[in-house]
């Protein structure tokens, strides 16, 4: 319903960007969370200074392509959105009572939250690259 | 026709709205369900939660105004900060957005009601029900006292904490519930029930957030839902999910809590900030600048909102890169939350701003929350958290954050909107009062709690040491905090007395101009006088002679001809007039519903198991009852003309009907609730290496493979047979719809009978571990899923055999149909996550 | 500040300004204040909170003056275009940048510190309502300690948290942030003191009636007189045999939860007393440590800390009470007796 290209700019359209930093954010998180619990994350069993932190190596490539996964699609939502705005050559408010006016308004929108989402898919990405282990 | 004939005939029309929409006299006012008066209850009852709960934090301050105080025992200071937190967040700032919603969309929609009105009443009388038994605990010495988060191990254990934990779950579970119900109500009332020519583009932005709030609390909601029903499976049936000793663990709470409890923030702080993006445009006298940021701040919230809960979990020791993930979602929030208050700035900017006093409110709330802002920023760095956590620090931040965000503004629209509610204005001169006295006592109360908290004072201490540095700082917050109380008296005082004493102010008082201003004030029962064609977000300020024609009836549904409560239902995206919706009138069922289904929740609580079951039972049929009587009904004719020569149908069915939307988004809140339960299964297998525990034959423990398969053959059997009754209806036939829908409820609960034998037969005992307690928790939710099927199967049944559920007359088998869709889905999971773990491992 | 008003400000004034120094400087010291660091991880906290300090009043400041302007600005009105501008700059691009650059630091802040420990491992378990310490030596040996913990300066000493009832949060504020200590988990905190001292931790996380009257102290050593302390903990020496104190003790049953070495008392419910004289308080941090406060909290156990698990021992006389706690004071043998038994209450 979320992720599908359209004519018609609609409320789906409009959830789209956010939807996808939503699923690579429970992404990132699963993996990480799942490969610290189940690789063991700290081993206090030797005598210090024998803490061990699993590695999150292996985990970095998923990130990074989950992440550039991601992107793609917010770029795509965006330049959808950019298309149904009419491509920047109509200013906002877009609030004419007429289907043009509705259609740039939710294009302009999801522009918006193209941006928003774009930004925010980089910051949850960034963790993976300054943690490296499961400390 | 003359003038006068054209006065008579409006006079006559007038009458008859009235007449429709009017409450009855004496007793039986209660039995009102208009959005009117539930409305107006609804802000009332959660207002007097909110002074019950802030005489409690007015003890505490007094308990800690010096070291070492003896003033509240303990005991009663650890109900005290309970009850003020739960009272706060559950019985206020929730309850007091849904109220204002439903008191005031309906006016902002140009909509005579809401599409749902017993709904709104059954919410309204849960909310009390549930409220007063919380709050009324303390004064038994038997409130909660183990703080609102609730954490296990210590609300688990029966020993250390007493009936107050039962309360506590029970009471809210209670709650959300109806609060759920009101979310559903509200985004149905604006997708659904906006004025013709009402597009998207043209929504009042508190339209929006209402949008936004209601779909954050349909998925916020149902996850602690889901912890509830394993918690209190856990203090009454010792089944352990929370116990490390046999596989549970306290942390599944914590996060189940915090998915429900982070999102809450903004569920509070939006319709808060949406009363903001409505009296602002209207002081500065210019529309908002900015309309489609709103809206990327509101659906950027609220999705970011979602990725934020672990922050309140940033000590429980997780590994370093899940908090890293919760801290960029954490700041990242703050980027939205920026951009709503600069759209105020520059709609100021662009404007000319009358500094009148909702926007003194207004900016005052700006300077407050800006700084709670700006601390939340810092404690979403979790190094810092380390410290602030747990600390008074996170004590005025949370306070800034709610106070700013969601007290003033929420004070700004009670000075803005009282006109609309009672026709007069509070005064100007006490009200300059009340804001400094809240401003000033408020910062005087919490600026101090910063240094209090890095200082070294944990919260939720009932005393603390004089010799190292807290005591003058606690002492000044003692005094802003009274001084913060005088001015909420104050207001209380004009509102209840006060106001008594002043003048009409007529219609439109600020000169805003949006839909709600359009009715003389005090607006008559009946809301709007007729129902307009929309062009403008702004509609008063650009359509001049919109508000006489309306006032004229020359619009849509300016009479009850009939005499029935009539409202429009247009289209989605286009407010195209879809349908006259007739809305069920005053009657007692939801008042009695709510009792009995309260009753039976609060007889749980003191472990009255047959009777709660026997009273539940019965509430369940008088929601059956009140369903016959007050939906789908059948109308005298097909179609009527609304005026203006439109001709509109007065039912229909399908993904037409607000009844479908109402039951669609319900189900959406219900697979929340499921996918927590089944994110508890999957959390216990991170956790756990041997996963499902070994039996005593070696192999891992599950149901079995049989009995699943056949209870999902047999569902899936229930769930085609519900098609075909769809389909047989469609048809023409009345004796296939029936003979279907038997035959699916046979099947149906012979699926739920071979899912329940599954566990029993393969011995899984849902003490031991809370691997078998969980795997019962999702077999039995399945089950009943399939039980309140079948009660629907047996309502279509009914409906038919009565002559209500025909060919043409078909919303309720395509609701229920669409409810087993949603119960298939569940059931094919939950079979598919039982039996495939154990296999595969 | 001072320099400052020295300029301009009449005397009065001035006197104002050094005292309000001294107030604000003032206001952050205390052994429970994480605003007077004397540990690493509270230094390098302390130091990002001072400059997100100054950055929030900053941003607040220009918020609160373009607000006023913005309110009460006369003649035309901003154009719209102009004023779309500041939301898309001044709401969405600064702040961006601003959370970017916070957030990266705060996340190369995280693995730093959470470094391990060196030799020296503590196992502290939470209780209602006090700590369990268990000085875990390289070697194995084991030494048992309740509600006051000591430190060498300058190590990185690793702490392992459980708690076995409910859960508790282990927070120092000079030394570090908090570390929750949950049934069912181990969690690992790392102290790295900078000063020697005594500090005052507490129980940061609600966990019962008494959940305010759960501190601990914190003794920083320099790590000679540390390790000092430490070897000569490892067999404890002989409790002094003079006294009835002993013979109460036992008879009352307080053998059956307390362990006292060298004596048939080795309950593991509650706190190890071997060494109660040493430490500076007693019931976990709440009463200074001298022989009054412990017969009142022998004889008033719930009624100084409700909810705790020792029963109130009202059936002892005065005098009993005081022969106990004078026989669970005196310094033992060969012990340096770092108690302050004078300390004023």
């Amino acid at each position: 319903m979320v992720l599908r290209l359209r004519e018609r700019a609609d409320l789906w359209s409009l959830l789209m960007p956010p939807t996808i930093w939503a699923l690579h954010f429970l992404f990132c998180y699963l993996v990480a969370a799942v490969t610290c619990a189940r690789l063991g994350g700290v081993t206090l069993t030797k005598p210090n200074p024998g803490a061990s932190f699993a590695s999150l190596e292996s985990f970095q490539p998923w990130v990074i392509g989950g992440t550039a996964v991601a992107l793609a699609l917010i770029a795509i939502s965006a330049w959808q959105a950019w298309r149904h705005s009419g491509f920047g050559l109509e200013d906002p408010p877009h609030d004419a009572a007429t289907p043009e006016d509705r259609q740039r308004f939710l294009g302009y929108a999801t522009l918006l939250l193209s941006a928003l989402s774009f930004v925010s898919v980089i910051f949850i990405a960034l963790p993976a690259f300054l943690i490296l282990d499961c400390r | 026709m003359s003038e006068t004939d054209h006065k008579t005939r409006r006079e006559a029309q007038e009458e008859r709205l009235n007449k429709v929409w009017a409450s009855k006299p004496g007793w039986r006012y209660w039995s009102a369900v208009n959005n009117t008066e539930v409305g107006v209850w609804y802000t009332v009852t959660s207002f007097a939660f909110f002074l019950f709960a802030g005489v409690l934090a007015l003890l505490m301050r007094a308990q800690l105004a010096v070291p070492e105080n003896d003033l509240l025992s303990p005991g009663l200071y650890n109900q005290a900060f309970t009850l003020h937190g739960t009272a706060m967040m559950f019985l206020f700032a929730v309850p007091i957005f849904e109220a204002v919603s439903i008191l005031m969309l309906p006016t902002m929609l140009g909509a005579r009601d809401l599409p749902f009105p017993r709904l709104s009443a059954f919410g309204y009388w849960c909310f009390l029900i549930g409220g007063v038994f919380v709050c009324g605990s303390i004064f038994f010495n038997a409130a909660p006292d183990a703080g609102w988060f609730m954490y296990p191990p210590l609300t688990t254990d029966p020993k250390l904490t007493g009936i107050g934990a039962d309360i506590w779950l029970l009471g809210l579970s209670f709650i959300e519930v109806a609060s759920i119900a009101a979310a559903v109500e509200l985004i149905v009332g604006v997708l659904k029930c906006r004025p013709p020519g009402m597009r998207i583009n043209m929504m009042p932005l508190y339209c929006w957030y209402v949008l936004i709030v209601g779909g954050m609390i349909l998925f916020a909601f149902p996850p602690l839902i889901a912890g509830d029903i394993l918690f209190e499976l856990e203090r009454l049936a010792d089944w352990p999910f929370f116990d490390p000793a046999r596989g549970g663990d306290p942390l599944l709470w914590q996060h189940l809590f915090w998915i429900f409890g982070h999102p809450e923030v903004y569920v509070v702080f939006l319709p808060s900030i949406a009363l903001m993006a409505m009296i602002i445009p209207t002081f500065a006298g210019r529309p908002i600048v900015g309309y489609s940021w709103i809206v990327l701040a509101a659906v950027g919230t609220g999705f970011l909102s979602f990725g934020l809960w672990v922050h309140h979990m940033f000590t429980t020791g997780l590994p370093a890169i899940s908090l890293g993930f919760f801290s960029a979602a954490s700041e990242a929030v703050a980027i939205p939350t920026g951009v709503q208050i600069f759209v105020f700035l520059a709609t100021m900017l662009a404007g000319r701003v009358r500094m009148s006093l909702p926007m003194l409110f207004a900016s005052g709330s700006l300077a407050i929350f800006v700084i709670g802002g700006l601390t939340g920023v810092m404690v979403a760095i979790a190094p810092f958290d380390w410290q602030a956590h747990d600390s008074y620090f996170v004590v005025a931040h949370l306070h800034y954050v709610l106070i700013g965000g969601m007290l003033m503004p929420l004070f700004a629209g009670a000075y803005y909107y009282m006109p609309l509610a009672t026709g007069k204005k509070l005064s100007d001169r006490l009200g300059r009062w009340v804001f400094w006295l809240m401003f000033a006592g408020f910062n005087i109360a919490f600026l101090p709690m910063h240094f209090t908290g890095l200082r070294g004072m944990p919260r939720r201490v009932f005393t603390y040491p004089g010799d190292i540095g807290l005591d003058w700082l606690n002492l000044v917050s003692t005094v802003g905090a009274y001084i913060f109380a005088a001015g909420v008296v104050l207001f209380t005082w004009d509102c209840v007395f006060g106001i008594r004493r002043r003048k009409n102010t007529g219609a439109n008082p600020w000169e805003g101009g949006t839909m709600e201003w359009i009715s003389p004030l005090p607006a008559p029962d009946y809301g709007i006088r007729s129902v307009p064609e929309v062009s403008s977000r702004y509609p008063l300020w650009d359509q001049p002679e919109l508000a006489r024609e309306v006032a004229e009836g020359r619009w849509y549904l300016a009479d009850a001809e009939e005499g029935k409560r009539e409202t429009l239902v247009t289209s989605v995206l286009d407010g195209k007039p879809l349908q006259c919706l007739r809305v069920p009138g005053n009657s007692f069922m939801p008042m009695i519903c709510a009792i009995l289904i309260g009753t039976s929740f609060i007889g749980t609580a003191f472990h009255f198991y047959w009777s709660s079951l026997v009273v539940g039972l019965a509430g369940v049929f008088g929601i059956m009852v009140w369903l016959w009587h007050g939906t789908a009904m059948i109308p005298e004719t097909d179609s009527k003309d609304i005026g203006r020569g439109m001709r509109l149908p007065l039912y229909v069915s399908g993904t037409q009907s607000v009844g479908w939307w109402a039951m669609f988004i319900t189900m959406f809140g219900d697979m929340t609730a499921f996918a927590s339960l089944v994110f508890g299964y999957f959390y216990y297998w991170t956790i756990h290496q041997q996963f499902p525990p070994l039996g005593l034959d070696g192999l891992p423990r599950g149901p079995g493979l049989v009995w699943p398969a056949l209870a999902l053959l047999l569902l899936a059997g229930a769930w085609g047979a519900m098609l075909l009754a769809r389909a047989r209806n469609s048809a023409g036939s009345a004796t296939g719809l029936r003979l279907s829908l038997v035959s699916s409820a046979v099947l149906a609960l012979a699926s739920a009978a071979a899912m329940l034998w599954a566990p029993w037969q393969a011995g899984l005992q849902p003490t031991d571990h809370a691997y078998d307690g969980i795997v019962w928790v999702l077999l039995l939710w399945t089950a009943l899923h399939l039980v309140l099927g079948v009660l629907m199967q047996a309502y279509c049944l009914a409906r038919s055999l009565a002559g209500k559920l025909t060919t043409r007359w078909d919303i309720d088998i395509r609701n229920v149909v669409l409810f087993w869709h949603f119960a298939g889905i569940t059931g094919l999971t939950t079979i598919a996550v039982v039996t495939l773990v154990p296999l595969l491992a | 500040m001072t320099i400052v008003l020295g300029f301009s400000a009449p005397r009065p004034l001035r006197g104002l300004g050094a005292a309000g120094l001294a107030l604000i400087l003032a206001g952050c010291s205390g052994r429970q204040s994480a605003l007077d660091p004397a540990g690493h991880e509270a230094r390098v906290v302390g130091d990002l909170f001072w400059w997100m300090l100054i950055a929030s009043v900053v941003i607040w400041a220009l918020v609160m003056a373009f607000s006023f302007y913005a309110s009460h600005r006369r003649g035309e009105p901003w154009s719209s275009r102009a004023a779309a501008r500041v939301i898309l700059i001044c709401g969405a691009i600064l702040p961006t940048l601003l959370l970017a650059i916070l957030l990266v630091f705060g996340l190369r802040l995280m693995p730093m510190l959470r470094a391990p420990g060196e030799e020296l491992r503590i196992a502290v378990e939470g209780q209602q309502f006090w700590w369990r310490v268990t000085y875990e030596l390289p070697d194995g040996t084991r030494v048992s300690s309740a509600n006051e913990v000591r430190l060498p300066r300058g190590r990185r000493t690793e702490f392992v948290l459980t708690a076995q009832d409910v859960i508790h949060s282990f927070w120092v504020p000079p030394l570090a942030g908090k570390m929750d200590l949950i049934p069912g988990m181990t969690n690992r905190l790392v102290l790295e003191p900078e000063r020697t001292g005594r500090f005052r931790g507490a129980c940061a996380e609600f966990c019962g009636a008494s959940h305010a009257l759960m501190a601990l102290d914190i003794e920083v050593m320099e790590p000679d007189a540390f390790e000092a302390w430490l070897q000569s903990r490892r067999t404890p020496p002989a409790p002094p045999r003079t006294e009835d104190g002993a013979a109460l003790f036992l008879a009352n049953g307080c053998g059956a939860c307390h362990t006292v070495a060298g004596t048939e008392a080795a309950g593991r419910v509650g706190p190890d007393l071997t060494l109660l004289s040493e430490r500076p308080s007693i019931a976990a941090g709440i009463l200074p440590n001298n022989t009054d406060n412990l017969v009142s909290f022998i004889r008033n156990t719930r009624d100084i800390k409700p909810g705790a698990r020792m029963p109130s021992f009202a059936m002892l006389s005065p005098e009993q009470a005081a022969s106990i706690a004078h026989w669970l004071l005196t310094p033992r043998s060969g012990t340096a007796g770092t108690r302050r038994a004078d300390a004023t209450p």
